[in-house]
This record gives structure tokens, sequence and C-alpha cells, in this order.
């Protein structure tokens, strides 16, 4: 196993000692930083071949880059730290058991781009999280590390925290702005894209907490060393979320070439005496479930693919054959039905129609009829739903199904 | 609670508001949370208030007030408990929690108990998946729960 990164300091460290912070290398990467041109940074983060760890896998350097080139003032950085996904747990332990690395890295970002301001929004479900990001906010702000004249440089940089209101929805980027500007928590159309007219109407980066985790170790240890982990097309380290039907639920670390069997057996401890592998949730509800025949593909996108999944979060939900599918799918469904915003219509009415249908489906059975219902709303769902909500909303029950007819 | 609304309460409201209010729409949802923190829901009056202090049209409190899942426009217990029930929970035995959480309360998920102190609600993912089953008192975090411990979940009342 390779040494740790992201969970480097998570459960050996003091989470709210700053001297803690700074004796395991802590705020390193922000003077290094702030020695740098803000265009070696971005070309950094660039090299490295991060992506987002919130589920889109975007590029973070071509993000920063695009932020950056824009000749507007103010601009933000925003932390999404909403984190709602069903099955997905690995930010709140990141803020919990680090948080003044989410604060170095901001700050980081701050100086690539050129903004002043940033703003963690957080999980209203998580107020441990939120405890402790503003003792870690305040504190290095005490420290200097926040502040007008960041380390005696010309860059000035403060970092407000917002908690949400328990809305899943709020997790999707536009829908997250519109949240923290007052307003109900419905995404934006886009374009224009938050780089261009984010938060305020301003460019703005917008980053997943644990795509931030990873700035400061490629601040310091450079892309090389984060290329040096995982495959070429999914370079680094990532979290994975085990949890389900397994013996150590928890949130490990692994490079993308895992396979699903490791996460299981390996790490998680695999299933309780007696128990198989039916299904697994891979991505969260916005993902998909494979069978055990995809036990041994490795935990990236393009691997996942193949098997009709994608990585998502990272969330790994295992299903064992004692449970009904039925109970897994119609959560599911209600989970879409009940945190749809309404503001599209495909979405709106899909998510309920899909909610109702399994729940008619399950007592009297699937019919040819229900099938293709179900494919014409899958369909109309993906194409033309405002944001990722409704456009994910079918892909776990699609596939679950197969599991469903396989038993009946 | 309505009924604890005492003149102290009042004051904190005010300062809440008047704090927030430089902030306008931007301040609405951390102002609702704080005042909501002091008074259990927001009644009309406290949205009124709010809309007043922050310069917020009222049919747009409302519009965030009825968004979020943790703001309320009724009255619920001074205890909420909320029971994950999403897939990683169900799997390793939410409903028996939930079940038992019912019958020792003697109300249902989405109610609030007779004498006014207890609301139940069944939650989607908290994001405690490794501590499955997971149970909310208020801001206190407990998993994996048992269902014949649910007893000492609840605070001494």
């Amino acid at each position: 196993m390779n040494e740790q990164a992201l969970l480097h300091r998570v459960g050996r460290v003091d989470p709210l000692s700053l001297a803690d912070y700074e004796a395991t290398g802590g705020f390193e990467a922000l003077r290094l930083a702030l020695m740098w041109r803000p265009e070696r940074v971005i070309e950094m983060v660039k090299a490295s071949g991060l992506v987002g760890r919130g589920g889109a896998a975007f590029p973070t350097g071509v993000k920063w880059e695009a932020a950056a080139r824009q000749p507007v003032s103010p601009k933000y950085v925003v932390c999404n730290a909403d984190e709602s996904e069903p099955g997905t747990f690995k930010d709140r332990v990141l803020m919990e058991g680090d948080p003044f690395a989410l604060v170095e890295a901001m700050a980081i970002c701050g100086y690539a781009i050129g903004a002043e301001k940033g703003y963690i929004y957080v999980r209203g479900e998580y107020p441990r999280a939120y405890r402790y990001l503003s003792e870690a906010v305040a504190q290095a702000r005490e420290a200097g590390y926040l502040g007008s004249r960041i380390l005696g440089s010309d860059f000035s940089f403060d970092i407000e925290i917002r908690r949400g209101a328990g809305a899943y929805v709020c997790g999707e980027e536009t829908a997250l702005f519109e949240s923290i500007e007052g307003k109900r928590g419905t995404p934006r159309q886009k374009p224009p894209f938050p780089t261009e007219a984010g938060l305020f109407g301003k460019p703005t980066v917008i980053n997943n907490v644990e795509t931030f985790a990873n700035i400061p170790w490629i601040v310091r240890r450079g892309p090389d060393w984060f290329r040096s982990m995982g495959p070429a097309s999914a370079p680094g380290p990532k979290l994975f979320c085990v949890s389900g039907a397994v013996r150590r639920p928890g949130v490990y670390e692994a490079p993308m070439n895992v396979t699903l069997r490791q996460l299981i057996e390996d790490f998680a401890g695999g299933l309780p005496d007696g128990r198989r592998v039916q299904a697994v949730l891979v991505g969260g509800a916005a993902g998909a479930f494979v069978g055990p025949e995809a036990l041994d593909t490795e935990m990236n996108n393009e691997s996942l693919r193949q098997v009709g999944a994608t990585l998502g979060s990272g969330a790994v939900v295992v299903v064992d054959d004692r449970t009904d599918m039925w109970d897994v799918l119609l959560r599911i469904a209600r989970f879409f039905a009940h945190e749809s915003c309404g503001k599209c219509y495909p979405c709106q009415l899909g998510t309920q129609r899909q909610w109702e249908i399994l729940s008619q489906a399950r007592e009297r059975g699937l019919s040819s009829g229900d099938r293709e219902r179900l494919a014409d709303l899958w369909s109309t769902m993906a194409d033309a739903s405002i944001c990722g909500l409704g456009q994910t909303a079918g892909s776990a029950i699609q596939s679950g199904l197969r599991y469903v007819n396989g038993r009946a | 609670m309505a009924d604890e609304v005492v003149p102290e309460a009042d004051e904190r409201i005010a300062s809440i508001i008047s704090q927030w209010a430089p902030h306008g729409r931007t301040g609405l949802l951390p102002c609702l949370q704080e005042v909501q923190a002091v008074t259990g829901w927001l009644s009309p009056e406290v949205c009124r208030q709010v809309a007043e202090g922050l310069k917020v049209p009222l049919a747009d409190v409302y519009g965030v007030v009825t968004f979020y899942s943790l703001l309320y426009e009724h009255p619920v217990g001074q205890t909420v408990i909320r029971v994950c029930d999403d897939v990683p929970c169900y799997l390793k035995g939410s409903q028996d929690v939930l079940r038992a959480l019912e019958e020792h309360l003697g109300i249902r998920a989405g109610e609030t108990s007779a004498d006014g102190r207890v609301t139940l609600e069944v939650h989607p993912c908290l994001g405690r998946c490794e501590r499955a089953p997971f149970v909310m008192v208020n801001d206190e975090e407990f998993g994996p729960v048992t269902p014949d411990e649910v007893a000492s979940l609840l605070p001494d009342t």
C-alpha cells in the first residue's frame, strides 16, 4: 500500500492544533506558492493531471486557468463542502480530521487565480465539520495565514463559512451559489460556467473538499510525485467510501488502479460470514450498480465505463445477497423524488413518476408497459434536465433493475 | 417553541437580524439559521422581522424557508431526532431502529410528540455511512445504533 497523503493527518494529529498542522508540513505549500508567480502554481496543478473529486472529474488546473484569465474582479474561491451524495462521507472525514489543509489549499487557489475572498459551503448536517472549520479559519487568521498581506506578501485572502440547510441539490455548483446569495438553491442554466460568471456573477473557482486536499501536496511534492500514483489516465490518490454489507466500513485512500474487490475485501474486510455480493452501487445514488462479475474492475472512469458505471464521488455501497433489491431501489427513487428542486419539468415530474412506477411494480411485477415508460423517463431526464440531479436520477435504478429481475 | 419566546429571545432575534442586515439578501440563510436556533422554528412574525431587517421581500423569505428541509415553518420539538434511512443505513438495519423509536415515542416519523417536546424525522443520507445505522439527536451523533438502545439517545426530561 502506498504512503497516505490525503489521510496523512486524519486521526493522527489534533485537528484543531495549528502547531500539529505546521509540524506535519502544514502551510509549507502556501509559503512556497507565494514565492512563485501565480501562473506557475496553475501550471503545476495542470501538469499534475488532478481532476475534480466531487464526481464530474473536470481538470482542476484548466478550471483555475480559466478563472485566472478573466479580466474581472472580484473573483471568488468556493469550496463545495455540501457532501450529500448517499454513501459518500470522505469530505466530512477530511474536514473533521484535517481542517487546516482546506484553509491552506483555498488560500493557494486564491493566490493562483487572483481572488481575495473564499467561501466554504458546509453541509447543514455536519455541525462538527462546521465548528472545526470555523476554528481553523479563526486560528489561521490569527497566525497570519489568512487576512491582509499574508506572510508578508502582497496577497490578501479571507474565508467565510456558510452552512447548508438540508438540500441535496445545493451540491450542484450553481445551486450552491444561489444558496449563498440568499435564494432558493436551484441550479442555473450553463453556460455561462462558474469560471466566467459564478458566485455573485463573478469568475469563480469551485472545487470539492477532496480536490482541494490534493493541492498542498501537489505544490510541495510536484506533479511528478502526483503522477507516480495510479494509472496514467487517472493519477493521484483517491478516497473511497466503502459502506453497506462489509465488516469494516470507512474511508480508504488508494490509487485509482485499485480494484473494487480489493476495496471490499482487503480494505473493508469483506462481507460478513456466509454472505455474498449481490450488487455494488458505485458513485452513490447518482451512480450505477455493478454485479459480482465486475469486482475486478479498476476504480477509474476509463475502466468503470466498460461495466456501465462511473467513479462519481468514490462511494462504494455493497449490497449482499440477502437484501431485497426492491427495498434498495425504492429508497433511491424516493430520494430523488424528494430532492428534485422542481425547477425543470423533466426532473420534477420524472423523479416522481419513476418512484410511482417502481412502487406499483413492486406489488404487481414490472410490466412491459412499465419498462417502456421508465425507458422514456430515463432518456428524457438524462437529455433534458438542467442539472446533474435529473440527468443521473435514473442511472442507479436502470442498472439495479437487472438484479431485481435476476431474483424474480 | 413559540411559548418560549420570552423578551430575552426577542432581543436576541433583533440582535441577530441587525448583525446580518448589512449583508442584505446574501445574509438571509445564515440569519434564518441563527434565528431558528433561538426560536426553534420560523413563525410568520419572525419571517416578517427578518424580511424587514434584511430588506428582502417576505415572499422570498418564505421561498427560502420552504425550500430547505432544516428550516421549519411550523413548530417542532426542542429535540429533533433524525434517523438516516438511506441505502447504507438501511442495509445495516435502520428500519428496526426507526420502528423502535416510533414505539418508544408513540409517534410516527414526521410527527411531533403530544407534549411538543420531540420531533421524529426520517432524513436523506446523513453522511455517516461508516457508523450505520446512524441517528442524530439535534447536533449529537449516534451510530451504530441498535434498536434496544434508542431510549438512551434521548435527553433526560
